[in-house]
């Protein structure tokens, strides 16, 4: 347990006052338009959409994850946060067809790219999937705060959980996202000032960078300081299979759209962008942040390994980073480390509060309830929305325990069998609202069976995670490929529009000569 | 082919060509010479402060590439961007 002094106190309530100090100076703005409340009023230089970027991905369980695979696979475990290298692409592709767009949602683009009945089930299911999702991460985030002040405090898990993410509830209901992005700006830095201290700390308190080689090579653990550590092909904890399945997963998925699940944070972040060009940028620049930072703190993992290399349950080492900090850094600097750890929570509670509540605005209110709303109405439900999904992350929050493995399965099976249709959404005219609309419903039965159902009974055996992958792909396949040549079209008015405008890449010849036919574009290739 | 232009126009930007292709490919390759190469250095392995180098030099062709061919798209883009707003509003309304 840690004990706290004046320093330590004053460092914590100086962070949360200035927090919650500019949501209250951007009151004026944030109020002032849908398009402000949850865009900035698209108007921001790519700097503060990649800080938010970061911030946003550095959340309490993100040290807590790393730890855990660095501690067990070493370097190689780096690997399996590696999946951030989606933006490296995207950047250059679909980030500027989204931002071209200027749907405020990947629920509007839905409805952008794809016509009729389809294209609006897509936008409504899409919109509920991602009210639903940003609520349980709120809760999953807000219950890893809970656990960190029970091991600091002993606190019970309810207070980690309610009162950081009420106090960030603060300035997102006051200001948006203008109040989100600017204390994301401050949060970043000092998430990353007190990163590359801490682990540094660490690495010093394990004896310093030569130490934990010698460590290391000493203990028969020099493997764990390369990065390519294969077990074999397909065999071990590290498979060259798992490895190019990711980077297959992690790098072409930037091809599409929701081929990962932060994707969706990252659409409002480029819809925010002032320019295109700044879009992708910020894109780039905040998961390079991210990168950067995981390699930081993997070497940390590796001194505390070093410190402690016995122990066995995950608990006890996904802990790892938090405890370097905890353990050597000296009185003062405690409540300091602790304003970063808040820092680091609230960034990530107050970009899934408003992006849920965005949903709930744009997607639901505003497109099926209320479309003649006026703005000050919209920016009332934004905030009635922001609120809803506080209430519910503590109701998730509190029961997350018992949750957790059917929603991570959850979050599995939404990303395997509609990555490839994400891609093709994006790169191929003929894939229709339905062939995509297919895509989701039948993953949901394919995963269950493949997941699930057939290895409970010993029809299939139990599959590795890159298998089941590749499985729930095909399977897909076999059904969104047929169902997009057996049904029509989209109208080719709706694609020549959405072509002109977004300029997407890959396999658009017949609507690029439709629009050059009609004078829309430029015709012939440089 | 020049990889380094910076004339582009508008029109010409909107297309795909090479310097897409150079930047998806060169893009990726940075972000993993981040990682390992900061790792690696961070524990003071001269291997890592090489591949941060490499990583800082492939980081400069990709701007002189791919940033002028991004600015003419923005400039273009920007200037339609209030009309496109608008129509915007009129396609995704339930109503239509």
């Amino acid at each position: 347990m840690a004990t706290f002094h004046f320093l330590d106190w004053f460092w914590l309530i100086a962070f949360i006052a200035l927090m919650i100090g500019s949501g209250v100076r951007f009151y004026r703005l944030g109020k002032r338009s849908e398009s402000d409340f949850f865009l900035a009023g698209r108007g921001l230089p790519w700097w503060l959409p990649a800080s938010s970027v970061y911030a946003t991905h550095t959340a309490t369980d993100t040290p807590m994850w790393v730890s855990g695979v660095v501690y067990k696979f070493g370097l190689s475990g780096l690997w399996y946060s590696f999946y951030a290298a989606w933006c490296s692409i995207s950047a250059f592709v679909s980030t500027k067809i989204f931002r071209r767009s200027l749907a405020y949602t990947q629920a509007e683009w839905q409805s952008i790219r794809f016509g009729g009945m389809s294209g609006e089930l897509l936008r409504g299911w899409v919109a509920g999937w991602q009210v639903f999702l940003n609520m349980f991460i709120l809760g999953w985030v807000g219950i890893a705060m809970g656990k960190v002040c029970n091991y600091l405090f002993d606190w019970p898990l309810w207070i980690g959980l309610i009162v950081f993410s009420a106090a960030c509830a603060v300035y997102v209901l006051a200001a948006g996202y203008w109040g989100v992005v600017m204390a994301d700006f401050q949060q970043g830095i000092i998430a990353f000032i007190v990163i590359v201290i801490v682990s540094f700390w660490g690495v010093h308190a394990a004896g310093g960078p030569p130490a934990i080689i010698d460590k290391l090579t000493a203990m028969g653990e020099a493997g764990k300081l390369n990065p390519l550590n294969f077990t074999g092909l397909f065999a071990g904890d590290f498979p060259v299979a798992w490895f190019v399945t990711m980077l297959i997963i992690g790098i072409l998925g930037g091809l599409g759209m929701g081929t990962a699940i932060d994707w969706f944070p990252e659409a409002q972040r480029i819809q925010s962008a002032r320019t295109v060009k700044d879009a992708s940028w910020s894109i780039w620049a905040g998961s390079a942040l991210v990168i950067l930072r995981n390699a930081i703190w993997a070497v940390a993992i590796l001194g505390f390994f070093v410190l402690y290399p016995d122990l066995t349950e995950v608990k006890d080492y996904e802990m790892a980073w938090f405890r370097l900090g905890f353990e050597n850094l000296p009185a003062g600097m405690l409540g300091f480390f602790f304003a970063a750890i808040v820092a680091i929570h609230i960034s990530t509670i107050s970009t899934h509060l408003n992006l849920g509540a965005v949903y709930i605005t744009r997607d639901l209110y505003h497109h099926y309830i209320n479309p003649e709303a006026t703005q000050e109405k919209l920016v009332r439900v934004g905030r009635i929305g922001t609120l809803l999904l506080l209430l519910g992350s503590f109701v998730f929050g509190s029961i997350m325990e018992n949750i957790t493995e059917w929603l991570i399965f959850a979050l599995w099976i939404m990303a395997a069998g509609v990555w490839l249709p994400g891609i093709l959404q994006v790169m191929w005219w003929r894939f229709n609202g339905w062939g995509y609309l297919s895509a989701w419903v039948f993953n949901l039965v394919f995963s269950w069976l493949v997941v699930w159902v057939l290895p409970a009974f010993g029809v299939l055996p139990h599959l590795r995670d890159y298998q089941q992958f590749w499985l729930l792909m095909l399977l897909g396949a076999v059904v969104f490929i047929p169902v997009t040549f057996l049904t029509k079209p989209e109208d080719m008015d709706r694609l020549v529009k959405f072509y002109v405008m977004s300029r997407p890449v890959g396999w658009w010849g017949p609507v690029k000569r439709e629009a050059i036919r009609r004078g829309l574009i430029e015709g012939g290739e440089r | 082919m020049n990889l380094f232009r910076k004339d582009w126009t508008p029109a010409e930007a909107d297309e795909w060509t090479i310097h897409d292709t150079l930047a998806v490919v060169i893009s990726p390759l940075i972000y993993v010479l981040i990682l390992i190469g900061a790792s690696l250095a961070a524990l003071l392995m001269p291997v890592g402060f090489i591949l941060l180098a490499i990583g800082a030099v492939l980081f400069f062709i990709m701007i002189k590439v791919i940033n002028p061919k991004l600015t003419a798209i923005s400039e273009g883009y920007e200037k339609k961007q209030k009309q496109y707003i608008e129509e915007l509003e009129k396609k995704v309304k339930w109503e239509d």
